[in-house]
This record gives structure tokens, sequence and C-alpha cells, in this order.
């Protein structure tokens, strides 16, 4: 598989902060690419540099084959753009905004087929304005496809959105990337980057920190499961720490998190403990560890604060 | 080219879909219109003077004189005794008492000046403006009658009137500039808006070229000006009259400079507003200076001198100049060509400034 988007020593500065901090990586054809982090970790910046829609202070960019830097246009006429936020025309209908940026560009996709894609057939002659958060978003989605793009670029495309909503815009992007299109998607949803995406960057003061495929990152930084529950009352983090089979732990307040290797030595011992001191626990489970773990441990932070 | 024509429709949609859009381009100038032609035209064109005449003086001058008055179509003379009328008028029910007192014959005839007392009430300001103007007039006249050159009395009550235009006819040209310069500043506002939700962002991420955004804005705004200025053409035309007694294509010239003029000003407006809610203070801070400095609602002559410098920099005033001239023939405030240098001034100026200010995002 070919790369279609190469980026090499990016770097964008606003004022004091390093908004892009030399960030290189490669997309290949035809994959779904995310970027992980936190808002403010540069992930839109990095996008919309590769967009075409903003300059870097250093770095190169190549789209397709094309230097954005020097042929913008000739980019932008062969991809496909969702920006975080976007309200549109409030006053025209879905056919209509289909229809005006469909002019935009050479050829055009039928608006028709685009409604039915993203399931909008209800809501065809509904205008803008009078469109729920979702359905705007599949909308959103049906603009960024209007060229027939070879690439498609989502930002944060579930950002506030409820399940329902967020499984549609799912399917969708799924069926895009069945038809053979490349993917970049931006997310601070770990479901969403796990479920998605065939690799994932992690991103984090404007620097990429990882680099691989979801289940890879997880289990190259963890080959052990979590216990999640909340304690009754405060206790020691030595003792949960030196809980048989435990490796690395986190308290938060009152909610606790345990990495083990063993699951049932573990169980067992908190068990005993817990039954030991009298020390209720409640919530209680066990998960195998996730993006956020791995996020978690490369940065000492959780994704959303 | 098929961008173009599609950016054309939405903005028509976008704005043929906004009622206040509506009510602002289209319903307020003819408001303006209709209000103010209801106060002028009803409260001067057809109005008449109750005056009394009190003849004390049975010289045929003084018959001479009551007849003079007789025949001003504006006046409904009654005579009467002194006290009777003197009485009337602080009743009300005169607006002027004129008396010709015992001996004004004879003091003419004596080759003397003899004297015609005028009473009124100075606090009825406005009609007394109107009132001794005519008076005087008409003595005038016999005055000139008297003095041989001719005999008999000719009372010529167009000449009082034809110096100057109805209120109406300078008001409507005013109204239509007026508008112009309205569609030309809040046009940038839906722009505005673009920016603020991203939208033109969004534009900027296809191939849309920004030349084509921009040119469909100014085709846009250029229709509906065109729109706006036949309106209130037909309106002040049908129901007050108003001509139009120029050349149409220097009025079609004139709307699309001083609607480009006004555009280009909007743009270097928004260049400097952040989002609507600034924006607007600053559409207001620019246009009601304009709306009363410009001699859109009375002539600049009546405006006090030290205002002079302001208002002859403002863009509106050769507008409003240059249309009136165009539209109903009034004498000319400034030439053609100076009102024509000042607009495309004030245009490159504002070209420049939004150019090297305006933002996309």
């Amino acid at each position: 598989m070919s790369a279609v988007i190469e980026v090499k020593n990016l770097r964008k500065v606003y004022g004091d902060i390093k908004a892009v901090d030399d960030v290189s990586f490669s997309v290949a054809e035809g994959e779904i690419f995310g970027m992980l982090g936190p808002n403010g970790a540069g992930k839109t910046t990095t996008m919309e540099i590769v967009e075409g829609i903003r300059n870097p202070d250093a770095g190169k960019v190549l789209v397709l084959g094309i230097d954005v830097k020097h042929h913008p246009r000739k980019v932008k006429t062969n991809i496909g753009v969702q920006l975080q936020t976007t309200s549109l025309y409030p006053r025209l209908t879905v056919r209509e905004v289909l229809k005006l940026f469909g002019s935009f560009f050479p050829r055009a996709v039928s608006g028709e087929r685009l409604i039915k894609l993203v399931g909008l057939e209800e809501s065809r002659n509904k205008r803008c304005a009078a469109l729920s958060g979702g359905q705007q978003q599949r909308l959103s989605i049906a603009l960024a496809l209007v060229n027939n793009p070879k690439i498609l670029f989502l930002d944060e495309p579930t950002s506030g959105l409820d399940p329902q909503s967020r499984h549609n815009i799912w399917s969708v992007i799924e069926y895009v990337r069945k038809k053979g299109k490349t993917v970049f998607i931006t997310t601070h949803y770990m479901e969403e980057a796990e479920r998605l995406c065939d690799r994932v960057a992690i991103i984090d003061h404007g620097k990429i920190i990882a680099v691989d495929k979801p289940d890879k990152l997880i289990s190259q930084h963890f080959q052990e499961q979590a216990i999640e529950f909340e304690l009754g009352q405060k206790i020691g983090e030595d003792e949960l720490r030196s809980l048989a089979s435990v490796t690395n732990m986190l308290l938060e307040e009152r909610k606790v998190t345990l990495y083990s290797n063993s699951i049932p030595t573990t169980i067992m011992a908190l068990m005993d403990m817990a039954k030991q001191k009298g020390i209720e626990l409640t919530n209680l489970y066990v998960r195998r560890a996730t993006l956020e773990d791995v996020f978690l441990k490369l940065t000492g932070r959780r994704i959303r604060e | 080219m098929k961008a173009f024509r599609y950016l054309l429709l939405a903005n028509a949609r976008q704005f043929l879909r906004e009622k206040a859009a509506l009510f602002w381009t289209f319903l307020f100038p003819i408001f303006f219109i209709l209000i103010f032609g209801a106060v002028f035209s009803g409260g001067m064109d057809n109005v008449s003077f109750d005056v009394g005449l009190v003849i004390e003086d049975d010289s045929a001058i003084a018959q001479n004189m009551s007849d003079a008055f007789g025949q001003v179509t504006a006046f409904k003379m009654t005579s009467g005794q002194r006290d009777d009328e003197l009485k009337a008028l602080q009743d009300g029910e005169r607006r002027a008492v004129l008396v010709l007192e015992q001996g004004f014959g004879e003091t003419i005839a004596m080759g003397g000046t003899a004297n015609i007392s005028v009473y009124y009430d100075p606090t009825q300001s406005s009609s007394v403006q109107i009132l001794l103007p005519i008076v005087q007039k008409v003595v005038d006249n016999i005055d000139r009658a008297l003095s041989g050159s001719t005999p008999r009395v000719q009372l010529n009550e167009q000449t009082l009137q034809s110096h100057s235009l109805r209120a109406i006819d300078y008001l409507v040209p005013g109204i239509l500039a007026m508008a112009l310069m309205q569609l030309g500043l809040f046009a940038v506002a839906p722009i505005v808006v673009d920016r603020e939700n991203k939208v033109l962002k969004r534009l900027g991420a296809t191939p849309l070229k920004r030349s084509t955004m921009i040119a469909s804005t100014v085709v846009f705004n250029l229709i509906v000006a065109m729109m706006q200025a036949a309106l209130i053409i037909i309106i002040a035309r049908v129901v007050f009259h108003v001509p139009m007694m120029g050349n149409w294509l220097y009025l079609i010239g004139f709307i699309v400079l001083g609607t480009l003029t006004f555009l280009a000003m909007g743009y270097m407006l928004s260049a400097f507003a952040k989002n609507q809610q600034t924006l607007m203070p600053l559409i207001m801070f620019v246009q009601f200076p304009m709306m009363f400095l410009s001699g859109i609602f009375f002539p600049l002559e009546m405006m006090p001198g030290f205002l002079r410098p302001i208002m002859d920099a403002m863009p509106l005033t050769y507008l409003g100049d240059s249309i009136r001239q165009v539209m109903v023939e009034s004498s000319a405030m400034h030439a053609h060509l100076i009102n024509i240098g000042v607009l495309a001034g004030w245009f490159m100026v504002c070209l420049i400034v939004a150019v090297r200010f305006f933002r996309w995002e």
C-alpha cells in the first residue's frame, strides 16, 4: 500500500505555544488513520495544515503526492473535509446546500445519493437551522463526500453527539472505507479510535508520542488487565500497590485502577484485605486495558479531564 | 461560473428567507417616504391661512390692496373691525391680521411711506415663516405698481414657490441614497456571521476561489440595489408624483457607484469587527452621522457652519446630491464630476483598507 498522506517535520507555533512540534507521519491508501489526543493537543491544527487551509511554519506535506503548500487548490479538489464545528447556511435546505457545494468542484456526486448514504432522506427539504446536532454532522459528512474524494478528513465527527447518532456516523465512516477511500480522523474518544481506526497516532502537546494499530499499542504497553473500583474509605496507596500480581496502579480520589497480570490472584488478595479492614468496595469490575490506559501511562494524564 | 451562479442563488435564498432583511431593505425606505411625504404634502401644499383684514381707510389704494390680498390663494381673507379681528387672532381663529390705518391712501398720495400693520403670534413660527414672505411679496408688488412702472397690481403666486422644490421632491432622492448606503453597509453582516460560524473556513477547504465568492456578493447586492431603487422611484411617483426628470443611465450609474462605495465601506468595517455584536455598533457609528449630516432630510444650508467640514467629507452627501440632480434636477451642490470623484475616492480607500485588513477566519 502506498502512502496518500506524507507529513515530515511539521511545525506550527502560536505565540509561545508550540501547537505542532516536529510531527511526522504517513497515512496509507485505504486505511482509517486516527489522531487521538486531548483538546489542544494539536490534532486540529495538524489536520488543517494537511488540508491546505492553514500554513505551517516548517515542514513538508504531500497529499496524493501533491505538495499542499504549492498546489493547495489541486489538493482541495481531491479531498473531502469536515470541520470540527460548522453551522451551515441556516436558511438553505439540505438539498440546496449539497447542490451549492457540488458546484464548487469539477465533478460532483448527486445530492440524492449522498442524502441516502448518510440517511437524511426524511430531512432533505428541511432547512439546516432545523436539523438536530446529529443530522447536521451527517450533512457535514455528506458535504465532505460531494466531490467523491480520495481522502476524507473528519475532525471530531461525533463530538457532543448521543450514542445513537455516534453509531450512525461510525457506520457511514465504515461504509466509506469499504468503498476504498482513505479516512483521516481526529478524536478524543477512545472507543471511537479503537473501533474505527486501523492505526492510531497518540498526540499530546503538539508531539506524536506513539503510532500503531490500537491493539498493538495496548499490548505493547500492557500485558495486564485492569481492575476498577471505588473505595468506601481512604486507604494507603502502598497497601494497594503491594497486593499480589499488581504491576501498576492509579488512585483518583476514591476511584482506584489496578493493573494486574493475574486477575484472580489480585482479586483474591483485594477481597481478603477488604474483609480484614472492613473496607467497602463498590462498582468493582474487570476490563482489559484500553487506549485510555495507554494514554495515561504515556502522559500521566487522562485524555478527558 | 457554475459556482458563481449557485452562490448567487444561495445569497438570494438566504436573503428572501429572512424577514428582517426584507423589511429593512424594502419596507423601511418606503415607510420613510410615506411618513415624510404625508407630513410635508398634507401639511404644506394644501394649506390655507385665515387672515383678517381691517381697512380703516376708504382710498382707492387701500381698496386695491384689499383686492390684491384677496387673490392670494393661500389666504382665506376675512374683513372686519380692528377689535373683532384682533380678538379672533387671540382666540386662534386667525393666523394674522393686517391693518390699513386711516390716512393710508393720503400718505401715499402725498409721496410718503404708509404702514401696513401685521399682527401675528410669534410662537406660531411655522406658519409665520410662510405667511410673512407672502404678505411682503404682495406689498412689494403694490409698491412697484405705485412707483409707476406697471399700472395694475399683478400677483404671481407661482414665483413664490417655483424657486424651491417641494419637500418630497427633495426627500425622495435622499431616501434612495440612504437606502443604498444601508444596503451596502449591512451587506457584510451575513459575511461576518459566516466567518463567525466557520462557513468561510469551510468554503476555504474547497477549490472555490475567493474572488468568485466576493463577486457573487457584489453582484447580488447590485441586483437588490436596483430593485430597491425601482421600488422607491415607483412608490414616490405613484403616491407623491415625484418626477424622474433626468437620464436613466446616469441614475443607474450613480446607483452602481454608490452601492459599490458603501459595499467597500462595509467590507472595511467588517475587517475591524470580530463578530456581529461588534459589527453592528460600528455600522451605526458610521451610518447615523451620515444620515443626518449629508443633507438627506433637509438641505445642508440649514446646518450650522461648524459641521460643514464633516458634511463635506461624507460620501453620502455626494451620492444624495448626484441622485437628486438626476432625478428632480435640483440645483447642483457639486458638479457631477466632483461627485463621481469623491465617491470613487471613498471606494478606493475603503477597498484598499478592506483588502489589507479583512480576515477570512
